[in-house]
């Protein structure tokens, strides 16, 4: 396989290698590609020494290439025909003598293969048992447009796209030091997806890389479609429902993971870069922060902190005082709510979650369909049906305004990955403090500690640096985000084999 | 993991459809859904023939009062008489004002008190009263409008009136283990629940009134007087109207013979000319300041002859007179009785400004 694990040192990779056995022809090379309709094999006479044959994947070449760069100077240049022999002319088209950009030699009917899937042509000589591949790929691709997913105010447009290659050379263009390391890798049986795992050395700690790269050369699956198709393999993912790789669409913030000291993944296919480790910390972050005044930010920060909890613990506080501890809620506002309740005839656990329940469905139901149709839905769900709910007393409006905080509140959160997964928590809280009251959502919330405490991304700890010690220097943007001059040094907890960052 | 996965929903399912509380009880908190509530505001305790009679004011969104009464040995067992009574569970938990009617302030507070404490809704911030020539249940039942909502408004209000202020049952209960004394604010039983001075109790019973002059005279000793205009009257000079923003006091202890014979309170006064000719002179503004003092110095002497009277430190002057004197500290505490003591007041007035650019 031409791409095949390339790293020193790396794990045996558990696909049958070689994946194609046999002597490299044309005849195996078309029994690969048994029934393959865009398979081509063309005979192209080589005058005075015989006839080769060229083979292609339509579709994958860009037709305009293979004929000018391989088929013309194939019936013009005399100096092949006056080669002599077959071997004589490989030779020399191998040297140069077709002016395509990348020629390699191929002996193995896996190699050869591999070339055809990735936009190259073969040609074969007969009597040779080595073919000369070319590159004649066609480089259609979504163009490099701003991120869609992330909303950028101030920062560079050029999210990252579906092409592999392309996002290297984004990221090449960002960080122009010659010290960023692209290591690839082949994953899935099937997709065989390029895998580009992206670092700066001597800047990022080499375990890191090794790591990483140890996980994705034990992966053997049949293919890479998703983002959780690598995510899942390399971290933990089966014990958590909170996100521990970081993923983003946009290259500013992945180049300034990378000069971190973090480790960046490019999947081919898949538009977004993964930046590990990741902690809770790093999902708080909106990447315009660093464009903010750090006062601004700071206080965004803060905002988006108390939001988190918010998100997490209101409807489950809601449920603890109007079930168990009345005696917390200020008397104007038990008294309104209670006649807010009145004629209710469900608990107010029930309601609560029933609610929640309704939020989830709007909000998938809105995310299903196209964008317009989307918003008619959220809208007609949230005014149209929640008002009636509440005119009809089957809600009561305290209820509504509870979980409408708790569900906008959660919005705010930069990663849709963590809102999820305190989507997941707000309802087992609200089933606690249905239980227990604020002994249950208190029981609850330590269980989430527990359970985040427990958490690691890559060997670093998930609630660093609340739980973890950063250092008595760490000035790393956690609640306050500094002046970027003040802050020296890259966070010590991804072990960078250079901390310091500025002068 | 699988049983987990099963048994996790499950519980929750059981916990929510209410059929696991009976089993659950001495487990988990008891849940009581707020919509099933009357919260009561206002509690009232008055004197029976045999016991007490409660009477809970629980007040509405819209203002609207509904009371419930029920009388029995204790003032236990008249609440869960009274909780008996309607549809709703009566919840203590938002009680902001206990009422304690006269007779049974004459009797004892401490029964009241004591429920206040050990009770687990209850609050000791709840704020206390007592209804002067009245029970609670008059003031409760006759109340114009909401009664919880008027006496709300009147310890908002406290800071603009200088001859009241609130006083919680913990406050209360602190001062009768400390010295055996204290006081309560005073209610009128008429409709508009107006203050009435104070009552001072001793020996955890009512034993006088505090009104007038005398319950001015306790607020300034306290230094709880924000806006209280007095009618200034030099000799010789027009009226003034002044008002009173602030009034600090400390109690120093008098010794003849090096022996404590009396207590002497020290009040600093400042206000501001409100109304009347300007004081920009320095002689119109002493003769102000003159008979400022003079008024306030007879107000906190008429509270200081009520602490003779009675021979009880409701006011704690005791122990303000040892913070000044700590190394007499136990001298000063159990010492001889306020009766034996001669209290006196110094006061010195101060007027800052006026309202107008005059001066």
């Amino acid at each position: 396989m031409a791409r095949k694990s390339q790293g020193a040192g790396a794990a045996p990779h558990p696909r049958k290698i070689p994946r194609f056995d046999g002597p490299l022809t044309p005849e195996a090379l078309g029994e690969v590609f048994r029934d393959c309709v865009d398979f081509t094999r063309r005979p192209v006479a080589l005058e005075g020494l015989g006839e080769l044959t060229l083979c292609y994947l339509g579709g994958m070449v860009r037709m305009e290439r293979v004929s000018d760069y391989v088929l013309r100077p194939l019936a013009e240049d005399a100096q092949l025909r006056a080669c002599g022999s077959m071997a004589r002319a490989m030779a020399r088209m191998e040297e140069g003598a077709l002016y395509n950009l990348g020629v390699a030699r191929r002996d193995t009917l896996d190699q050869a293969a591999a070339d055809l899937v990735a936009g190259w042509c073969l040609l074969f000589f007969p009597g040779e048992r080595a073919a000369l591949s070319f590159f004649t790929g066609t480089e259609e691709k979504r163009s490099v447009s701003a991120p869609a997913g992330e909303t950028v105010l101030k920062g560079a447009r050029d999210g990252f796209v579906e092409s592999v290659r392309t996002n290297t050379s984004i990221v090449r263009r960002h960080l122009k030091a010659p010290e960023l390391r692209i290591k690839e890798q082949t994953v899935g049986r099937q997709s065989l997806t390029l895998v580009d795992v992206l670092y700066l050395e001597g800047v990022t700690d080499p375990g890191l890389v090794e790591q990483l790269w140890d996980k994705l050369a034990d992966m053997d699956v049949d293919g890479v479609f998703s983002t959780g198709g690598i995510e899942e393999y390399i971290v933990p993912a089966h014990r958590t429902p909170f996100p521990l790789v970081q993923y983003t669409e946009r290259s500013d913030r992945f180049c300034a993971g990378l000069c971190e000291g973090r480790v960046g993944l490019l999947i081919d296919g898949i538009p977004l870069g993964y930046l590990t480790p990741a902690v809770l910390g790093n999902f708080l972050q909106a990447p315009q922060d660093k464009s903010n005044s750090w006062l601004l930010a700071t206080a965004l920060t803060l905002l988006r902190y108390g939001c988190m909890l918010l998100t997490l613990f209101l409807p489950a506080l809601y449920v603890a005082m109007v079930t168990f501890h009345q005696e917390m809620i200020p008397t104007r506002l038990a008294l309104s709510i209670i006649a807010a309740k009145q004629d209710v005839p469900f608990r107010s656990a029930f309601e609560v979650i029933v609610l929640l329940l309704a939020f989830e469905i709007l909000q998938e139901a809105g995310l299903r369909l196209p964008q317009s149709i989307g918003q008619t839905v959220s809208i007609i769900g949230g005014l149209v049906v929640g008002s009636a709910a509440v005119e009809a007393k089957i809600i009561s409006p305290a209820v509504l305004i509870v979980v409408a905080i708790a569900g906008i509140a959660g919005y705010t959160m930069p990663s849709q990955e963590l809102a999820g997964a305190l989507r997941l928590w707000r309802f087992l809280l609200a089933v606690l403090a249905s239980a227990a009251g604020l002994f249950g959502a208190v029981m609850g919330a330590a269980a989430l500690v527990v359970h985040l405490a427990g958490l690691e991304s890559f060997g670093v700890p998930y609630l660093t640096p609340f739980a973890v010690s950063a250092g008595a220097q760490a000035r790393e943007h956690v609640f306050l985000r500094r002046p970027l001059p003040q802050i020296k040094q890259r966070p010590a907890a991804l072990r960078p084999r250079n901390r310091r960052k500025q002068r | 993991m699988r049983r987990g996965a099963v048994l996790l929903p499950a519980a929750a399912l059981l916990l929510l459809s209410g059929c696991a509380a009976p089993s659950l009880t001495g487990l988990l908190p008891y849940a009581r859904e707020i919509e099933d509530m009357e919260l009561v505001r206002t509690l009232g305790v008055d004197a029976a023939e045999e016991g007490v009679t409660v009477t809970a004011a629980a007040g509405g969104a819209d203002g609207e009062t509904g009371t419930a009464s029920a009388g029995a040995d204790t003032v236990s067992a008249a609440v869960l008489a009274m909780q008996v009574q309607g549809e709703s569970y009566l919840y203590f938990g938002h009680v902001g004002q206990l009422l304690l009617g006269e007779d049974l302030a004459r009797r004892g507070v401490e029964e009241a008190l004591d429920y206040t404490l050990r009770d687990v809704e209850m609050r000791l911030e709840t704020a206390l009263y007592l209804v002067r020539d009245g029970t609670a249940a008059e003031a409760l039942e006759g109340a114009e409008g909401s009664a919880p909502d008027r006496l709300e408004a009147l310890a908002d209000g406290t800071g603009l009136s200088a001859d009241t202020m609130t006083r919680s049952v913990k406050d209360v209960l602190a001062d009768l283990a400390d010295r055996g004394a204290s006081f309560v604010p005073a209610l009128a039983a008429d409709g508009a629940l107006t203050a009435a001075g104070y009552g001072i109790l001793k020996d955890g019973a009512l034993a006088a009134w505090a009104e007038g002059e005398a319950a001015k005279g306790i607020n300034l000793i306290l230094g709880r007087v924000d806006a209280d205009v007095v009618d200034a009257a030099p000799p010789g000079q027009p009226p003034a109207a002044l008002r009173v923003v602030g009034a600090r006091s400390l109690v120093r202890p008098v010794y003849e013979n090096g022996a404590l014979a009396g207590l002497r309170v020290e009040c600093t006064v400042e206000a501001n000319l409100a109304e009347g000719p300007s004081a920009v002179e320095e002689d119109r503004r002493q003769a102000l300041e003159a008979a400022l003092a003079e008024i306030e110095r007879a107000r906190i002497q008429a509270a200081l002859d009520l602490a003779s009277a009675q021979d009880a430190d409701y006011l704690g002057l005791r122990r303000a007179a040892a913070l000044l004197a700590p190394w007499r500290k136990t001298a000063l505490l159990d010492g001889a009785g306020m009766g034996e003591l001669t209290l006196t007041a110094r006061v010195e007035a101060k007027i800052q400004r006026s309202y107008h650019a005059d001066g």
